[in-house]
């Protein structure tokens, strides 16, 4: 048996953090984790992360990763012992792994526990078919080993997990077909759902899966809606062809060795299940015994990160008596601040439960937008829901973006200081920053949008630009690549200027014609054909396309209908008449008019 | 709950649903069960399900022998199948002087009526190629030995005893009895009191705790034995196979896991049902070199229960000489399972008949400690 | 789209050594750093056994070892989790049928 004065077990964000504040401290501390990496979870995230700067906002999952495991490996202090499976934690915090197929055991005077989470199961008829998994497991393939699992995706749930999984297979070439969510809302943050709306993921709330369908693998899915008791509603059943189902229903705490060192645990579904029980400074029922993390509490890695400092530096007072309280106190209010907003309040409900108070701070708030300059190129902030975060704020050189005390008010822009430098739009972890500036002389704008597939667009590469929900709003001509060392590329077009507000992507031009007008399903190529056989009017375009002419009355498709013609004829759309408005504006039922409702 | 029972039981045990069983089937009523926690939450539910009839005692062999009778009905009496299976036991001996020992338990085995075999070692190899049996000189065979799930037996009795009317209380516990001028007048549980004049200690591991409760200091003690499961794999090894001298059981169960375990060398006292490692450390080597195929099986469990121990390793089944219908079905020694269906038929003799019929269970009484207590050996 | 991802906008994915491997033997090439259930994806083999009880095919679930989906017999050893168990050279891969033997 080896002793030591701490033990990490597991090395996610909290591990690592807890691991490198014990050892800086002059702790003698083993970091045990399962894998033959350390980094947790945290190395299959491609994508930037939310929060502030003292905690690596704006850098990707592994680019975090890799700065903590620096941070460990230049330590002296901490010892790390990777393929290390922890198998029990038996009486007098003696620890037993498993490395190399032999049984190792250690002690140490006090354990910081961070075993993180694991996924809930979904049941449903053949749920176990294989081509069914765990979102974390599709990461693990496509980001840790560069292995696709299938071509065509379904995803159940719109959690932040589920939203970014979807982003991340589109990024790795898969399709994704929908995403399924039984809430009548999105889950995670709209600017992780608006990243792959606009790239044309659908997601469908009020649904669930009924079955897979599949022989020895899944070939497809049948969902269906659901009613307010969340049971299929019958008839509504539709079969979705996919290969691949991910589930991303929420994780749960693992907490099986916690329980083992004598942590008292207690379900508090509003933390994600059961958890151990444990005060402000992360100490558990058992005083030896600190948790971090996601097995302290279903959140982000920048809060496991704070959890981790926090349980480290106390357990550093205790073993060395150095007074830490100041420390302490600040990475304590910087938690309360992180979890103030109206994301977290599963979290701050669940932590009073567990009878820990949430600090009196100053409150998140949705900042008033300043008068905007048009025709100035400068940055459209699309960031209206308090999370967070405060990279755009931080990452502005010249002070254009204001957030406040509390990083998860919103965002909002000083024209006037903007100078259209881009660099808040490389940094934004949410992709809601775009560039514009109109060209109001000529109707056109330049739009700006951040891009991180492949192939990276090039200068005078025809696309397509699509709207906030990936559906074709026009063609443009890419006029400027702007590359960034951090993969977030900006590439820049110009598009009539009353698209100004809803061009979000840049597509490639794809073989199979877009539909344009959903009501009469009338494609791009019908279109383009009718106006090319001379059809430039567009009073005519439509009585023979039948565009506009359903039932939503040409509120979804005209102004791109009026688009497409402008750019064939170079009749500007202002120029175009736009036909005749008539009631009534939405369907109406002929029984309406049968009884007059004038007199009461 | 019921108000009045004509006899309390205390524990849910095998031991005491088996009696709660028997009792009914006599045609009893109002009998009433209280098991502090869940069926199975005890003893039973923790122990390794094996069913074995080779004893040293003559009268654990009979016991053992009636249960197996009974064990055999057990589909059809109770209605549940409970993984029974007759897998035989071999018990191995290492030296002249232990294989002199299993003659004569064989030839007392036989008396009783018991078909067990000695065994040369080439006849183990034979039987089971797979095993290491370096050292072994011989051992004894039983092939009516066996092995049931313990958690279902008990689940099965306690379904069987509801169907029947009895009144059974879980998560109920026992805070006290009421004894008055000798008699027993009542019994006070955390949910309510119950008026009786019968109590029947059948608490297993507590035994000695609801013995205070009738002022009897009754002579058994808990002791914490540690067991593993590993993972399941295709059938294996038929029998239970037991080391005394290496200090192991293990068997397969239907499932397909193996159960194991051994007697510490310093057991935990009480009933402390926690874990050690060093179970681990000392269990895997040894099942590893007589089952060399054991070495990539994984283990997936370590648990631990109460063995409750009287002084010669044999249950005591009798009646309080100074309470008047105070009756104890107690100290087990870790082998209550595969005797519960006989002490529970016995134990319910006891009480409507004033005495156990099918078969003479006098000698298990308290006043044998009296005398020169002589020792049940082949403990694990 | 399934198999090895050739080009990704923002990672990069070392595959240096290889190895070969057999799947029902089957010779599998792979990369050394790659789980089982990692390679045998590649291939596209997602069938990695058959229930002992129902018979029904699974196959990789969680990727990380919670769970027990990916059982597969690996060098004559049963009850090996794939996703956790690193290829290597001339290693025996089989779909583990039942509860798997160890005679």
């Amino acid at each position: 048996m080896k002793f030591y004065e701490t033990i990490v077990i597991g090395s996610g964000p909290a591990g690592m953090v807890g691991a490198t504040i014990l050892g800086q401290h002059g702790v003698k501390t083993l970091l045990l984790d399962e894998n033959d990496f350390i980094g947790g979870q945290l190395v299959k995230q491609t994508h930037k992360f939310f929060g502030d700067h003292a905690h690596y906002a704006s850098l990707r999952g592994f680019e975090i990763a890799q700065k903590l495991q620096d941070g460990i490996s230049s330590n002296s202090n901490v010892e790390v012992e990777n393929a290390a499976t922890v198998m029990g934690i038996y009486p007098n915090n003696t620890v037993t792994y498993i490395q190399n197929g032999k049984k190792c055991k250690a002690y140490g005077k006090k354990l910081l526990i961070t075993t993180g989470a694991m996924e809930k199961q979904l049941p449903f008829v053949n749920s176990d078919l294989p081509g069914v998994y765990g979102a974390g497991a599709i990461q693990t393939l496509m980001n840790e080993y560069g292995i696709m699992p299938g071509s065509r995706f379904m995803i159940i749930g719109s959690g932040n997990i589920g939203l970014i999984l979807a982003y991340q297979l589109i990024q790795a070439g898969a399709k994704v077909r929908a995403i399924v969510e039984a809430l009548g809302k999105i889950g995670g943050y709209a600017v992780h759902a608006n990243k792959i709306k606009r790239l044309g993921v659908p997601i469908l709330l009020n649904h669930t899966i009924v079955k897979a369908i599949g022989d020895k693998s899944v070939s497809g899915a049948v969902i269906a809606e659901i009613d307010d008791k969340f049971k299929p509603i019958t008839g509504t059943e539709r079969e979705l062809v996919v290969d691949t189902i991910a589930i991303s229903v929420g994780l749960t705490p693992l907490t099986e060795l916690s329980e083992q060192a004598g942590c008292k645990v207690e379900f508090i579904p509003e933390l994600g299940g059961y958890v151990p029980i444990r005060n402000e400074r992360m100490k558990t029922t058992n005083p030896d015994v600190f948790i971090a993390g996601d097995l302290a509490s279903i959140e982000e890695a920048t809060t496991a990160m704070i959890e981790g400092k926090i349980a480290s530096l106390e357990m550093v007072q205790e073993l060395t008596g150095k007074d830490l309280e100041k420390e302490i106190e600040n990475e304590i209010t910087i938690l309360a601040l992180f979890r103030s907003g109206p994301k977290s309040v599963k979290i701050r409900s669940g932590l009073e439960k567990m009878g820990i108070k949430n600090l009196a701070i100053s409150k998140p708030r949705i900042n008033e937008p300043k008068e905007d300059i048009v025709g100035k190129l400068r940055a459209v902030l699309e960031c209206d829901e308090e999370i967070p975060c405060n990279s755009c704020e931080v990452s502005c050189p010249f002070g254009a973006i204001y957030i406040g005390e509390n990083l998860n008010s919103t965002p909002v822009l000083d024209p006037d200081k903007c100078t259209g430098c881009g660099t808040c739009v490389n940094a934004c972890p949410g992709l809601a920053i775009f560039m514009l500036k109109e060209d109001v002389e000529n109707r056109m704008a330049l739009v700006g949008i951040p891009y991180e597939l492949l192939p990276l667009p090039v200068k005078g590469q025809k696309m397509w630009a699509m709207n906030k929900n990936g559906d074709y709003v026009c063609d443009v001509t890419v006029e400027r690549v702007v590359k960034y060392p951090n993969k977030t590329h900006l590439v820049y077009a110009k598009i009539p200027i009353e698209f100004s507000q809803s061009v979000r992507h840049f597509s490639f031009i794809k073989k199979e014609s877009p539909i344009i007008c959903r009501c009469e399903e009338v494609t791009l190529d019908e279109i383009e054909n009718t106006i090319d056989s001379g059809i430039t009017d567009f009073e005519e375009l439509k009585r023979l396309t039948r565009v506009t002419m359903g039932p939503c009355g040409g509120k979804n498709c005209k102004l791109v209908v009026l688009g497409i013609l402008s750019r064939k004829t170079g009749v500007s759309i202002s120029n175009l008449s736009q036909g005749t408005s008539r009631p009534p504006v939405k369907p109406v039922e002929f029984s309406a008019f049968l009884k007059c409702g004038d007199d009461k | 709950m019921i108000s009045n029972a004509s006899v309390v039981i205390i524990g849910g045990g095998i031991i005491g649903t088996s009696i709660a069983f028997n009792l009914a089937k006599l045609g009893v009523k109002d009998i009433s069960v209280f098991e502090k926690s869940y069926i199975s939450s005890g003893s039973t539910g923790r122990c390794g399900g094996g069913i074995r009839q080779q004893w040293t005692s003559p009268m654990n062999v009979r016991l053992a022998m009636r249960s197996v009778e009974l064990f055999r009905r057990f589909r059809e009496d109770i209605g549940m199948d409970i993984e029974y299976h007759e897998g035989g036991y071999l018990l191995l001996a290492y030296s002249d002087e232990e294989m002199g020992e299993f003659e004569s338990n064989v030839k007392m085995q036989n008396q009783e009526g018991l078909s067990v075999q000695l065994v040369s070692p080439g006849e183990i190899k034979e039987k089971f190629p797979f095993m290491n049996l370096e050292r072994v000189v011989g051992g004894t065979w039983c092939p009516s030995d066996s092995h049931a799930n313990p958690q279902i037996a008990n689940i099965a009795y306690a379904i069987a005893i509801k169907r029947m009317g009895v009144d059974l209380n879980t998560h109920t516990a026992v805070d006290g009895i009421d004894i008055q001028n000798g008699e027993i007048v009542g019994v006070q549980t955390d949910k309510g009191y119950v008026k009786t004049n019968t109590v029947i200690n059948a608490a297993g591991g507590f035994s000695h705790e609801v013995g205070l409760m009738a002022n009897m200091d009754i002579p058994t003690h808990s002791e914490r034995h540690q067991i593993l499961v590993t993972e399941s794999i295709n059938h294996v090894l038929e029998p239970m196979v037991i080391s005394f001298k290496k200090n192991y059981y293990v068997r397969q169960t239907m499932h397909g896991s193996f159960v194991m375990g051994q007697s510490d060398k310093k057991p935990a006292q009480g009933n402390d049902l926690g874990h050690s490692v060093e179970f681990l450390e000392e269990m895997a080597p040894k099942m590893v070199h007589d089952f060399p195929f054991m070495t990539h099986l994984h283990i997936v469990r370590q648990w631990s229960g109460a063995y409750n121990i009287s002084p010669d390793a044999q249950p005591i089944i009798d009646t309080a000489e100074s309470i008047s219908r105070y009756i104890f079905a107690v100290g087990f020694s870790g082998h209550g399972f595969m005797l519960a269906p006989a002490a529970g038929e016995a134990v319910a003799e006891m009480v409507v008949y004033g005495r156990s019929k099918t078969m003479d269970v006098s000698n298990l009484n308290m006043r044998r400690f009296k005398r020169q207590i002589k020792s049940e050996k082949n403990v694990v | 789209m399934k198999g090895r991802i050739k080009a990704h906008p923002i990672l990069e994915f070392k595959r240096e050594k290889r190895v070969k491997f057999y799947f029902e033997d089957r010779e599998i090439e792979a990369y050394e750093g790659e789980t089982v259930a990692a390679a045998l994806h590649a291939a596209g083999i997602r069938v990695l056994r058959y229930t002992s009880h129902r018979n029904r095919p699974a196959g990789l679930f969680c990727a990380i070892g919670k769970c027990s989906s990916c059982l597969m017999k690996i060098n004559g050893v049963p009850n090996v989790r794939s996703c956790m168990t690193k290829v290597s050279d001339g290693m025996k891969v089989r779909r583990q049928k039942e509860k798997g033997d160890v005679l």
